[in-house]
């Protein structure tokens, strides 16, 4: 069997009196796309942010392709460059262009010649539509113009898996389907994924399997088709019914 | 995402090796603190400055009456430089917003000058040039007046920031109503405008009060003056002037306190003020 | 007196005041931003003595009135045994309050970045000084330029400290006041020097917008 690249163990971690995360286990293989769901507080974002140690864990164990998260350092800074990440906020750097954002990580920490990674930046942001904005500053970019810029700042990184931290909840709702569109292909691709997201269509169509969690714990894991249609716990029904009241919040 | 400053996302939660690097720094760190602290008392020891009269005067209440006559000076000196400086402020805002480009222009003039020569060099007119026009002044007002002047140019800026800070449908709302522009300013435009500015009018204050502290050169009984008498009373120049220094020191940091007390409360932090620095 | 009386008799000493008050900005400046610069590092190190001492100095120094230091360094320092010349405990002064002032900008510089950029970085795989070196400082810098021209515009009316020694060659302040005290020199000798200060600042002023609309970062 082959080895999975994240491998989540037993982890647990407080905000002071709050549990956030109950003795959660989970693993990614390759190629696998995963979509955590689950009602606001449940922990899916602190969950998906402790898999590159954006988050401390108080305990249990983080294995990426078999070796333990470490905890500091270079040999940190190094594991997260194979790991790519996306914001909900987008976070692209405001005093470069669009440019210098995709080569800052691949000239600094992979040390590859700013010529070639140029040429690649420019391969990249075409591929995700915005090839002609590659010379102007993140703020003169619309919301899914961003979000789509720091996808390819994240694969200029060859990534070995995504990490989507609710990449359309600051968006336009015109523009959460440009984002999304660069996700599937990306899906389709072969990446493996982990997304956090409220976007259940595109759950249902990209996902391998959907993981459900509610109050920091894995309530429930089954694939999109058998989670939507007869989801097993008391609790993800409940939350399957408010997405699809008429007032729902999504 | 969780709120603080630079100094709180600066850096990631610390590994093991990193956490015992810091506890190492602190220890060295402190150490290196105490040892100053150390060097510095040793000093004043050897030198003869811990030696009880010239500290043992603070117990006495004369002292303290005496230095707190010299206080309420400064006070008055810094509060009617602040009250003349604000009158000043408005008219000067008043003339910028006219319509008329000579007003405007005389008025931006006037508050460039002002914030571009040191309060010094119009204490040293007043002290010196003013007389030679035959104009007699006593020492307070030789004080106040040079530092309100070097004063209202920035004040008048910090106004018309407050002013500019009301949202401009305020304006066309009022004048619907039927009321003139006067009437929209001073009752509308102005009242807003100015709580926005609270803080940074505040802040201000120290900057004032800093100043006043060249009261010496026109021979003004102030705080620092009254320091003066007591040195030479006691013959204890350093002590005095070091208990001088925290007097202003804790007033500032009082008056700078309260300036972001009000700013956080109402959601604002003072504007950086131009030319933040008193001499 | 009159201007072309004036300027004869003393255009050699206003020039040379204006060289001074010029140097000892300058100088001041300087000083300023390295300590500044230094002591900013001490109030974010993760070090907690270290971050209550860069506190601590700030405080002091942005609330201490420059007269009163002077005084302490030149009068009240000896006593323990420590002297310098004049002109060294106006420098002393003039560079230590710019220095609270300049490390106030470079904070508020540095929180003017969304922690998110922070994070971006660090998931890019960043190690803390290069995040320090191509996120957090070019933009704490460029976000400073204008509290920075201000700060300097300051740093050059505290020099004004100089007038309150002997000090030779005098700077633009300690002329108006000697011209003064050796003959009328009337509103005149106030004016030149007043100019003088103005131009310059509005020099420094006009420089420090062209710089800000330059590296200005849109956000």
């Amino acid at each position: 069997m082959s080895q999975p690249v994240i491998d989540i163990r037993h982890i647990d971690k407080h905000y002071g009196q709050l549990h956030v995360l109950k003795d959660i286990s989970l693993s990614v293989e390759k190629g696998e796309v995963v979509v955590i769901i689950g009602p606001s507080g449940s922990g899916k974002s602190t969950l998906c942010r402790t898999i590159n140690r954006l988050e401390t864990i108080d305990s249990g164990e983080i294995l990426i392709n078999g070796t333990a998260l470490p905890q500091e350092g270079r040999k940190l800074a190094e594991l997260r460059s194979q790991i790519g990440m996306v914001f909900q906020s987008f976070n692209l750097f405001a005093h470069m262009t669009v440019l210098d954002n995709v080569i800052l990580a691949p000239t600094e920490v992979l040390h590859i010649p700013k010529k070639q990674a140029r040429e690649e930046a420019i391969q990249l942001l075409e591929r995700v539509g915005v090839g002609d904005q590659a010379l102007k500053v993140p703020a003169q970019l619309s919301g899914g113009q961003q979000q789509r810029a720091a996808i390819a700042r994240a694969l200029a990184m060859h990534p070995q898996a995504m990490l989507f931290d609710e990449p359309t909840s600051a968006l336009d709702p015109e523009m959460i389907g440009e984002v999304l569109n660069v996700m599937t292909e990306l899906a389709e691709n072969g990446m493996t994924m982990v997304i956090v997201t409220h976007e259940m269509s595109f759950a249902r169509r990209v996902a391998d399997r959907i993981v459900f969690m509610d109050a920091g714990t894995i309530v429930e894991e089954n694939t999109p088709e058998v989670f939507f249609a007869h989801p097993a716990s008391e609790r993800a029904q409940n939350f399957l019914r408010t997405l699809h009241a008429p007032q729902g919040e999504d | 995402m969780r709120n603080g400053t630079i100094r709180d996302f600066l850096y990631e939660a610390p590994g093991p090796k990193t956490r015992r690097r810091i506890r190492i720094a602190t220890a060295i760190a402190l150490a290196a603190l105490l040892v100053l602290i150390a060097l510095i008392i040793r000093q004043f020891a050897a030198t003869g400055q811990l030696s009880a009269r010239y500290w043992s005067f603070f117990l006495r209440a004369t002292t303290w009456t005496f230095l707190g006559q010299g206080l309420l000076t400064t006070v008055e000196v810094a509060l009617t430089a602040a009250l003349i400086s604000f009158a000043v402020a408005f008219l000067l805002l008043r003339l910028r917003l006219r319509r008329s480009r000579v007003l405007r222009a005389i008025s931006t003039a006037i508050i460039e000058f002002t914030r571009g020569v040191p309060t010094l060099l119009f204490i040293y007119f007043f002290f010196l040039v003013v007389p030679q026009l035959g104009w007699k002044l006593s020492a307070f007002w030789k004080i106040t007046l040079p530092v309100a002047i070097s004063a209202c140019g920035v004040v008048s800026e910090v106004l018309r920031s407050g002013v500019n800070s009301v949202p401009k449908g305020q304006t066309e709302a009022a004048l619907c109503l039927g009321l003139t522009e006067t009437r929209t300013f001073y009752r509308i435009i102005f009242p807003q405008g100015i709580r926005y500015v609270v803080p940074t009018l505040i802040a201000e204050l120290v900057i004032v009060l800093k100043d006043t502290t060249f009261a010496y050169i026109v021979s003004c009984a102030d705080l620092m003056q009254n320091a003066k008498v007591l040195i030479s009373n006691y013959d204890a120049m350093l002590s005095v002037y070091l208990v001088v220094a925290v007097i202003y020191i804790l007033i500032n940091y009082l008056l700078n306190r309260l300036s972001d007390r009000i700013a956080t409360r109402s959601g604002r932090r003072a504007a950086s003020l131009p030319g933040g620095i008193a001499q | 007196m009159s201007l072309s009386a004036l300027l004869s008799q003393y255009g050699d000493r206003y020039l040379q005041s204006l060289f001074t008050t010029w140097r000892l900005t300058a100088l001041s400046f300087l000083g300023a931003f390295v300590l500044g610069i230094l002591i900013t590092v001490c109030r974010v190190c993760p070090v907690k003595p270290l971050r209550a001492f860069g506190d601590f100095y700030v405080q002091i120094f942005r609330n201490i009135p420059g007269a009163t230091l002077l005084i302490l360094l030149v009068y009240a320092l000896p006593y323990l045994k420590i002297t310098f010349p004049y002109d060294v405990c106006v420098l002393i002064a003039t560079i230590l309050i710019p220095s609270a002032f300049c490390s106030e900008n470079l904070m508020s510089g540095m929180n003017t970045i969304p922690p998110g950029q922070i994070e971006a970085a660090r998931a890019l795989g960043l190690t803390f000084l290069q995040i320090l070196r191509r996120v957090v400082i070019p933009q704490a810098l460029r976000s400073t330029v204008l509290p920075m021209t201000n700060l300097l515009v300051a740093t050059m009316l505290t020099t004004a400290l100089a007038s309150q020694v002997p000090m030779r060659p005098m700077d633009l302040t300690g002329i108006v006041s000697y011209i003064n005290t050796h003959a009328t020199g009337g509103v005149t000798a106030f004016a030149i020097s007043a100019a003088l200060y103005c131009l310059t600042g509005i020099v420094i002023g006009r420089i420090g917008s062209f710089i800000d609309r330059k590296v200005r970062i849109l956000r």
